[in-house]
């Protein structure tokens, strides 16, 4: 028997086992590419219109989001849509490959599933194998899958090698990373560590490849996030990212084999260490036993945005100084005026990252929420239950901690915009001041509150629907995000909380906006409540 | 005087859409019992003990510990009450020792001398993290945060099914010490020999119905005593009253068949006009008992 022996066999096991998850992305991914695609000569197809959004996408905050891409001469719709839709669409390909790729290696073992087929007639690194054969499959069809949407779609601009390109580059990007979490399964020595180390690196790939391209766009080569923005598909077909990817890739396979072969199943380089034998006193009842459990995602979540925070904040000298693109601006207006639209583009600016970190912020919270239930289907809240704990406490130490959270990760993050962004001005009072923070504090944290009252809504009364959560929350991401480069209709806008409220501190704070948003939220919370003390828990 | 029952069921019922999970469940517990619970599975033992638990509710009948609401009383029932669930789960990346302290300071009980000694008794490496115990390992930390509270109902859900023979001992005499104390346990559990050394009284259920309860002792009556007998003449035993199973011996005039306990002495009268020549009687074991009533069969 070989090493790789029934290889085939435990790929199409893979098959099997993940082909909802798989279907479901490969169907959400390529019907998001293909559909935008096909819309896209209808938003940028004259001129006038690429030359409006042209500036747009050369300004640093949207460079810092979008990425930095060279236009040469006569720009097409197609080099528009490459620039707006390529990062974006690598990063989601990222955590897709991350979810597969550790599920199909580490989550096996942890459950030991892997154990068990491992005693069989397999090969040794058959099942490490077909997990990366599984990441290739699922990374190529939806490469292909891109490059024939696109190829339908028909953009003016558009060529065969370019919509192949884009393909074939998101796909080895999206697989680099893939294999990047098969490499940091084989180190870490349970899942969540293994999500975890995976996610660190790739945050940092992110992190770096945002501030090289705000300030000089070569260095971005350094980072394997910014190698899907070097493909330029429609101007200058450039195919180095994707032998850069595959080799990097391949070299990150080896070296998972390599360790994967020298270590006992169940084992890590990074080891669960012993603990306490005695519990601390603060370790006594539901809110401290979740802050036991969770206070490193909690913690790393508030850093993570902060930290994000202020990297965009270090681009604000560069966007908030007009005369660096304009300087006969201050001979023509005078300085006053120069201040004043300075300020102008600061606060716009504010006001799109405090989009950004609404959504972020509030991912921690909707994941506090569901692990009610997660927990309730695990069966680790029957130890708790069979205790003097009314459900109405267990409820209120997950959803309070998760309002908690995000609440203070997105003051943390619109904080770090701020006092750094602030800082990094020559003239402060360009910067955004502490009334205009606290009034985008204020703006957005209604939203946020609602989508965290609308998870406990359902976690209390229809908890299988709980994912439902996510995908609330991903489309009031996308429509107020990439709504207006999208040029989505307003209704899209207005279906989820993210489109509710002005944009601040841009326009003005509306307090009757912000008083009915937190009333709703409270009223879902009730509900929520009264249902979670009247259903049945659906323990194992 | 009268003691009032600890537990005390009344025809029990719950309902999973369309399936009738329990269709009548009765029984009482009283204090300074231990009461087994047991069946096939599927029969409804767990979904019995999470009603109990408060973790779902009855659809029909009442049940109530100490007196009060099992649903609606729950909380205060719980501050009475140990729990060890069949299978255990525990948060991964706590140590065993942790949530030890942590379950017993639920319940307003802390880290005592008794719980020292039952890590050491049951052989518990406390500082290991959850994640890497095995799942006899996690019945064990489950069962002393159980044992070191100081509760007045126990109720326990096959707990020792991952346990090794010596620390399932440990367990009877730390469930024999709690009923010395006058503490009412109901032990659900598949291991005959720990529900026959233990148990004073028994609840047999399946598909949903307790179909019988009372000691062990009197059970055994409501069985069948195997009969072999050698008669001296040719006298057929089939048409006997009470009398099934039967086959013919290996010798003539040899016979075995199964005696319901009731007509036992009226069959021997009848044998012994028949001049009985050998005759053993095997009372019926644990066993026969318990297949009798899994199965249904007569």
């Amino acid at each position: 028997m070989t090493r790789f022996g029934r290889l085939g066999q435990l790929t199409r096991l893979n098959f099997r086992r993940d082909r909802f998850r798989i279907l479901t992305w490969l169907i959400i991914l390529a019907a998001l590419m293909a559909s935008v695609a096909w819309k896209f000569e209808d938003i940028y197809g004259t001129q006038s219109e690429i030359a409006a959004i042209k500036s747009t996408l050369a300004s640093p905050g949207i460079v810092a989001m979008f990425g930095a891409f060279s236009f040469k001469g006569k720009v097409t719709t197609a080099e528009i849509f490459a620039n707006e839709m390529l990062l974006f669409m690598g990063l989601i390909q990222v955590v897709m490959n991350l979810a597969l790729s550790v599920h199909a290696t580490r989550g096996d073992e942890d459950l030991g599933i892997t154990e068990l087929v491992r005693s069989h007639a397999v090969g040794t690194l058959a099942p490490l194998g077909a997990a990366a054969l599984e990441l290739v499959i699922v990374n190529g069809l939806l490469g292909m899958l891109y490059s024939i949407g696109l190829t339908a779609a028909n953009m003016p601009g558009a060529t065969t090698e370019g919509n192949w390109l884009i393909g074939i580059g998101l796909a080895t990007t999206g697989l680099l990373f893939g294999l990047l979490g098969l490499l940091t399964a084989q180190l870490a020595d349970h899942s969540a560590s293994a999500t975890g180390l995976a996610y660190t690196l790739f945050g940092i790939s992110y992190l770096a490849r945002m501030i090289t391209d705000v300030q000089h766009p070569k260095l971005t080569w350094w980072s394997p996030m910014g190698w899907v923005e070097k493909l330029a598909p429609y101007n200058a077909a450039n195919w180095t990212p994707v032998w850069l990817s595959l080799l990097t890739g391949l070299i990150l396979l080896n070296l998972a084999f390599f360790l994967n072969d020298r270590r006992d199943l169940g084992a890590g380089a990074i080891t669960t260490r012993p603990g306490r034998r005695t519990a601390s006193a603060l370790l006594r009842g539901p809110i401290s036993l979740l802050w036991r459990r969770e206070r490193n995602v909690i913690i790393a979540w508030i850093l993570a945005v902060i930290i994000f925070g202020i990297a965009y904040g270090t681009v604000f000298n560069t966007i908030g100084d007009i005369l660096k693109t304009n300087p006969t601006m201050q001979q023509v207006f005078g300085s006053t005026m120069v201040h004043e639209a300075n300020h102008q583009v600061l606060l716009s600016f504010t006001s799109l990252l405090a989009i950004v970190m609404a959504a972020v912020a509030t991912i921690p919270g909707i994941q506090l929420i569901l692990k009610l239930h997660t927990d309730e289907t695990r069966g680790w809240l029957e130890a708790l239950y069979a205790r003097p704990l009314s459900r109405t406490t267990l409820l209120f130490s997950h959803v309070g901690m998760a309002f908690i959270t995000s609440t203070l990760a997105y003051i943390g993050g619109l904080g770090g915009i701020v006092v750094m962004g602030d800082a990094s001005l020559t003239h402060v009072q360009d910067g955004i001041s502490a009334t205009e923070f606290w009034h985008g504090v204020a703006a957005q944290l209604p939203e946020i509150w609602v989508f965290l009252a609308l998870s406990t809504l359902l976690v209390g009364c229809w908890p299988r629907l709980k994912t439902l959560s996510w995908a609330y929350l991903a489309l009031g991401f996308i429509g107020v995000y990439m709504g207006s480069l999208l040029k989505l209709p307003d209704w899209v806008k207005q279906l989820t909380p993210a489109g509710w409220m002005p944009r601040v501190p841009l326009h003005d704070m509306n307090w009757t906006t912000f008083s009915w948003m937190t009333g709703l939220a409270i009223g879902l919370v009730v509900i929520g409540w009264i249902g979670y003390r009247r259903r049945d828990l659906q323990m194992r | 005087m009268t003691i009032n029952p600890v537990l005390e069921i009344n025809h029990l019922q719950k309902k999973f859409g369309h399936l009738q999970a329990l269709k009548d469940i009765t029984f009482t517990v009283q204090p300074g019992e231990v009461f087994g619970f047991i069946g096939p599975n599927g029969a409804g033992k767990s979904t019995t003990i999470r009603i109990l638990l408060g973790i779902i509710r009855a659809s029909g009948g009442h049940a109530q510990i100490f007196g009060q609401d099992v649903w609606s009383d729950s909380v205060a029932i719980h501050q009475r009450l140990a729990y060890v669930p069949g299978d255990v789960y525990l948060w991964p990346n706590l140590t065993g020792g942790e949530i030890i302290d942590l379950l017993l300071k639920l319940n307003g009980s802390a880290h005592t001398v008794k719980t020292d000694d039952l890590i050491q008794r049951f052989g518990l490496d406390p500082t290991k993290k959850a994640r890497t115990y095995s799942k006899g390992n996690r019945q064990k930390v489950a069962l002393i945060a159980a044992f070191s509270q100081d509760a007045d109902f126990y109720i326990f859900d096959e707990p020792t099914s991952g346990l090794d023979p010596l620390n399932e001992r440990i367990f009877q005499e730390a469930v024999l010490d709690l009923k010395q104390h006058g503490k009412a346990v109901l032990l659900s559990s598949h291991i005959l020999s720990e529900v026959e050394r233990m148990c004073d009284r028994i609840g047999i259920i399946r598909e949903g119905q307790i179909i019988e309860t009372g000691s062990l002792a009197e059970m055994r009556h409501l069985t069948r005593t195997m009969v072999t007998v050698t008669l001296g003449d040719n006298f057929d035993v089939t048409d006997l009253t009470g009398v099934h199973e039967v086959t013919a011996g290996q010798h003539p005039n040899e016979w075995q068949f199964a005696v319901e306990d009731k007509e036992l002495s009226q069959v021997m009268t009848t044998l012994a006009q028949h001049q009985v020549e050998a005759l053993q009687s095997t009372p019926p074991t644990l066993e026969d008992l318990f297949m009798h009533y899994y199965t249904g069969k007569e």
